[in-house]
Parts: C-alpha cells; sequence; structure tokens
C-alpha cells in the first residue's frame, strides 16, 4: 500500500512545477495563435513617449505636394482613359487614417512597420498604407490598439502594377532587399529605365493610380519574361506618419 | 523589490527580448539588418541551465518571435530550438578572455544556422517565382546578421551570463 501511494506521488501531474510549465507554454500557444496581439499592445504603451514628434511635417507636406502633383496627372490621364472604357469601378480615398510608425523592420528578413492604430480606430485587414511619395504596403494583421503592415519590400508582397507610359500591367514581387522586383510576362514588354510605376487600374487589392517607384534597371536574361528592379518613391526606413486608406476598393 | 529582481533576472530579461526585437533600433544595423537578438539571451540561459532546458525556452522564443512577424509560412522555432539544445552541450570557461571569443563565435554560428534555415524556408515557399534574386538578398542578410551577432555577443552574453550566474547563486 505504501509502495503504491509513493509512486503515484512521484506522477508528472502532481508536480506544481509540470503544471506552472504546461500554463506557461498554453500562454505563449495562446501568443502564437493570438499573432503577438498582446504584445503589440504593450509595445503600443510603453514606445509612447518615443513616437515621432511633428518636426517632420514640413518634409511631409513637400513629400505630399510632389506626391499629389504626380497623382493629379496620372488621374487625368486615367479619366480619360476610363472614359473610353466605361467599365471600371470609381474608387474613394477620402477616408484616410493618420499614423506614426511605432516599430519598423525594414531590413533583413522581416519587411514590417508596425502603426499606432489598431482596430479600434478601424483599421482592417487589406487595408492600403501610403506615406510620403506613394505606396508603403497593406496591413497584414490589427491588434486592439496597433497594425501590422507588410511592406512592398517584403517577399511575402505580390500586387499588381502598371507601367504608365506603356500601359503594361506587370506583378511586383518583393525580393527582400530594397528594390522590389517587377515581371512583366512578356519578352518583348516595352519598358525603359525611369518608366513610372503606379498601382494597376485592374487591380483588385490597390486603388488605381497610387504611385510606387520608378524603374531602375532591367533584366532581359530570362527567356519568358522581362523583370526589373524599382525604387520606391516611398522610404519606409525614413518615413514616420502614414496614411492608412479605409474601406473597399 | 531588489530581492525579486535579483531572483527572476532571466525571466525578466527575457520579456525584453520581443521588446528589442520589434524596437529594432535603425543605429545598431549594418545593411539594414540587426543582430539576431534571441541568441544573446538564449546562450547563456543554455549554458547555465543545458540542453534541455535550452531546447524548451528556444521553442518558447521560436513561439514568441513568430507571433511578432507577419510571414505566416516561415517559422524560427527549427533553428531557435536546434540553438539551444547545442548551446546547452557547451562548458562554461574559467578563461574570461577567451570566454569572451567563445561567445561571439557560437553565436555567430548560431546566428548562420538560424538564417540558413530561415533562407531555405524563404527560397522553398517562392521557389518558382523568383528565387535568385531572393537568394542574394538572402547571403546579404545572413552575412551581415552573422557580422553583427558575432560582434555584440561577447559584450552582451558575458553579462548576463554573469548575472544569472549571480542570479542562480542567490537562489540557492
Amino acid at each position: 500500500m505504501f509502495d503504491i501511494r509513493r509512486i503515484s506521488s512521484s506522477r508528472w501531474w502532481h508536480k506544481k512545477k509540470s503544471w506552472i510549465f504546461c500554463g506557461i507554454f498554453l500562454f505563449l500557444v495562446f501568443v502564437r495563435i493570438s499573432k503577438g496581439s498582446l504584445y503589440k499592445d504593450f509595445f503600443y504603451f510603453i514606445s509612447k513617449p518615443f513616437w515621432p514628434g511633428q518636426f517632420q511635417k514640413e518634409v511631409i507636406v513637400k513629400s505630399i505636394d510632389q506626391e499629389s502633383l504626380i497623382k493629379l496627372n496620372l488621374i487625368k490621364k486615367d479619366n480619360i482613359r476610363l472614359r473610353k472604357i466605361l467599365s471600371l469601378q470609381e474608387s474613394s480615398n477620402n477616408n484616410k487614417i493618420s499614423a506614426a510608425v511605432i516599430s519598423r523592420k525594414t531590413g533583413g528578413w522581416w519587411r514590417q512597420i508596425i502603426l499606432n492604430k489598431g482596430s479600434k480606430d478601424g483599421v482592417e485587414i487589406g487595408n492600403i498604407v501610403t506615406g510620403p511619395g506613394g505606396l508603403l504596403g497593406r496591413v497584414k494583421n490589427t491588434s486592439l490598439f496597433t497594425s501590422s503592415v507588410t511592406l512592398l519590400t517584403s517577399p511575402e508582397s505580390k500586387l499588381g502594377v502598371w507601367v504608365d507610359r506603356s500601359q503594361i500591367n506587370g506583378v511586383m514581387v518583393g525580393s527582400g532587399d530594397d528594390h522590389p522586383s517587377l515581371i512583366l510576362y512578356s519578352k518583348d514588354a516595352d519598358i525603359k529605365v525611369g518608366d513610372f510605376v503606379s498601382s494597376s487600374p485592374a487591380s483588385s487589392l490597390l486603388p488605381p493610380n497610387i504611385p510606387i517607384g520608378i524603374i531602375q534597371s532591367i533584366d532581359n536574361t530570362l527567356q519568358s519574361k522581362k523583370t526589373a528592379k524599382i525604387s520606391l518613391l516611398a522610404k519606409p526606413n525614413v518615413i514616420d506618419w502614414v496614411q492608412i486608406l479605409r474601406g473597399n476598393i | 523589490m531588489n530581492k525579486f529582481f535579483t531572483n527572476k533576472l532571466s525571466i525578466i530579461s527575457f520579456i525584453f527580448i520581443p521588446i528589442i526585437f520589434l524596437w529594432h533600433p535603425n543605429w545598431l544595423g549594418f545593411l539594414g539588418v540587426q543582430p539576431y537578438w534571441p541568441l544573446f539571451w538564449l546562450l547563456p540561459w543554455s549554458m547555465i541551465n543545458g540542453s534541455v532546458n535550452g531546447l524548451v525556452f528556444g521553442l518558447f522564443l521560436g513561439l514568441i518571435l513568430d507571433s511578432l512577424t507577419l510571414d505566416n509560412n516561415l517559422t524560427q522555432i527549427p533553428g531557435l530550438m536546434f540553438c539551444g539544445f547545442l548551446f546547452g552541450r557547451i562548458k562554461l570557461n574559467t578563461d574570461i578572455l577567451a570566454g569572451h571569443f567563445r561567445h561571439g563565435l557560437i553565436c555567430s554560428f548560431g546566428s548562420f544556422l538560424c538564417g540558413t534555415l530561415h533562407l531555405s524556408q524563404i527560397l522553398f515557399k517562392n521557389f518558382s517565382d523568383s528565387s535568385s534574386l531572393i537568394f542574394i538578398s538572402g547571403i546579404k542578410n545572413i552575412l551581415a546578421e552573422v557580422f553583427l551577432t558575432g560582434l555584440f555577443a561577447p559584450f552582451i552574453c558575458s553579462q548576463l551570463l554573469r548575472m544569472f550566474k549571480v542570479s542562480r547563486i542567490k537562489l540557492h
């Protein structure tokens, strides 16, 4: 009888440590499943004193002016084209939320930024994020106070874009460095270094004509397709304030 | 309060790893890449507490860090678990100077291992698309990360190792 009691008291479920271990493990699994919402909200509060101030305003206003000029030109052209086609839906970008960048991973493996506006402010997964210069990325994940944005440079990012001069659609894929790649599935596609790239009017993920970047170099070595490196107009590594475009396209 | 902090130092410092991971200070980077922060904590922890503990806390770290990154199909868990297990097999060195350099080399190796595992996952996932472009930037990332991790490890790991030892002695 004594022996049985001794054996049963040495089972793992009789040890307090094992239960603590299981508790921690379950908590971490919860953190993983909730995509770190607790941690990001905690980071929101402790990083609050270090958020970017107003001193960047002048720089941002200047960049926004330049962006507006390019956009205006594009919209004029697009308007003429759409009047001819009369089949595309109009987009409304009036519903914007300004947000500050509170965490930034623009180099290395993970290319993402975390913003100080979350589901509480109406940010939804899939919303478009723009900065001074143009498109930055899309909201991939939201917590109560924060939202995480996949940058265009991330290998996860794949978007439909449009070369403005020759009006060719292509796919822009992040390649893990600062210059995403534009893939055109035609060997004879008419593109030149310096061509302007914007979001495609045919894209179902983005509103049309958001400035993205300029073609920096072209690679003709592939057999069936043409690839090009793009220099982005919006620089995620220096931008402190961004705009989130709410609502459907 | 002071005693509490001394006793729980390893756990408190564990909580700060994801914070530094999110903070991502640009001025500490090289070619836009940061040192691989979790290894700085995992090395002293595993050296003191052994392989099994290292393996388990590698898993814990991986779970937390995976939750903070947006790539759903990529994970840091295998690399960190393997590093935790490997670091636990390493004996503590009495020679302080040799110990410093050893920490640098071990962390560099760990960072190389984790980076390679991460790159292979990315390449596997994007095999058909533009793997050659990703491969080049991936190699750049690995080299920069290995360099930075090796550079900072002697300072951070040695300090943490000393603090964990003190905390352990006071606990017993």
